[in-house]
């Protein structure tokens, strides 16, 4: 099972890579209308959000957390 | 050729290290396991620990990602796309049972956790979380479950299981707590946000 480069959400079907295509490292919920990935500050402001609205965290904490995660992915690692 | 061998020597040895930390980790205790014991159990010198890993805390912390990968993974293939609420709950301890006793000293050692991989924790969460509020918002819609925060949804149903988690030694101290008393957790907490 590969994981999604950008959020590292695993990708067990097909349905679960960007629009289905399993030639793409990344996930449905990382792309974009069009299929593109989405860039770094478009996934650090939807994985916060996310944080926020389904853990509760407070918003400075939920961006620091969400940078960590990312800082750890191969779309972002430095 | 011979570069390539190395590399891969280099890499089995480290899995069989973070492998010998995550059960000496969970047994002996997140602050308590010694590097020494770790190094025994993988069948390595003590020296090799540190050719991999420039201190104990960074062997706490892969073993704590290695955790996390595991975890998540093992999430992604309980939860069927399109369960219910119940079924995320069942799917969720299933796959925190396989791994009970690190996971019960990640929820009572957690200010041993280093700082780095604190974020694995979030992103364990986050999955479980990811998970359960797909299924919540589903059900809320449709009328079978109660409308209420996604974060106390789940905040709530976390403060439940970690308080059988970490009081396993009064509930259940001879089995899994998550295998003996996890069904009757699931059903109470269904009755609560049931509509």
């Amino acid at each position: 099972m590969t994981t999604c480069i950008a959020c590292g959400m695993p990708m067990a079907k097909p349905e679960e890579h960007a629009m289905g295509d399993v030639s793409k490292n990344y996930c449905v919920h990382c792309a974009r209308p069009d299929g593109s990935m989405q860039s770094y500050t478009e996934k650090l402001k939807s994985l916060t959000g996310f944080i926020m609205k389904t853990q509760a965290f407070d918003e400075k904490v939920a961006r620091k957390s969400a940078k960590e995660m990312m800082a750890k992915l191969p779309a972002w690692k430095q | 050729m011979r570069q390539g061998v190395r590399i891969g020597q280099k890499q089995h040895t480290r899995t069989v290290l973070v492998r010998a930390a995550l059960v000496r980790f969970a047994r002996d205790g997140l602050a308590e396991a010694k590097t020494s014991d770790i190094a025994a159990a993988a069948k390595v010198s003590h020296g090799t620990v540190f050719v991999h890993f420039s201190s104990r805390e960074s062997l706490l912390s892969a073993a704590i990602e290695e955790f996390g990968a595991k975890i998540t993974k093992r999430l992604h293939e309980l939860v069927e796309g399109g369960s219910s609420v119940g079924a995320v709950l069942r799917a969720h301890l299933e796959g925190l049972a396989q791994f009970e006793p690190f996971y019960t000293r990640l929820v009572t050692q957690a200010t041993v956790i280093p700082v780095a991989a604190r974020s694995t924790m979030v992103m364990i969460q986050s999955a479980i979380s990811f998970h359960l509020s797909q299924a919540a918002e589903h059900e809320m819609a449709a009328g079978s479950i109660r409308r209420m925060p996604l974060s106390l949804l789940f905040n709530t149903w976390l403060g439940l299981v970690h308080y059988y988690v970490a009081n396993k030694d009064v509930f259940s101290p001879r089995s899994s707590v998550l295998k003996r008393l996890g069904p009757e957790l699931v059903r109470h907490y269904m009755t609560l946000i049931s509509a």
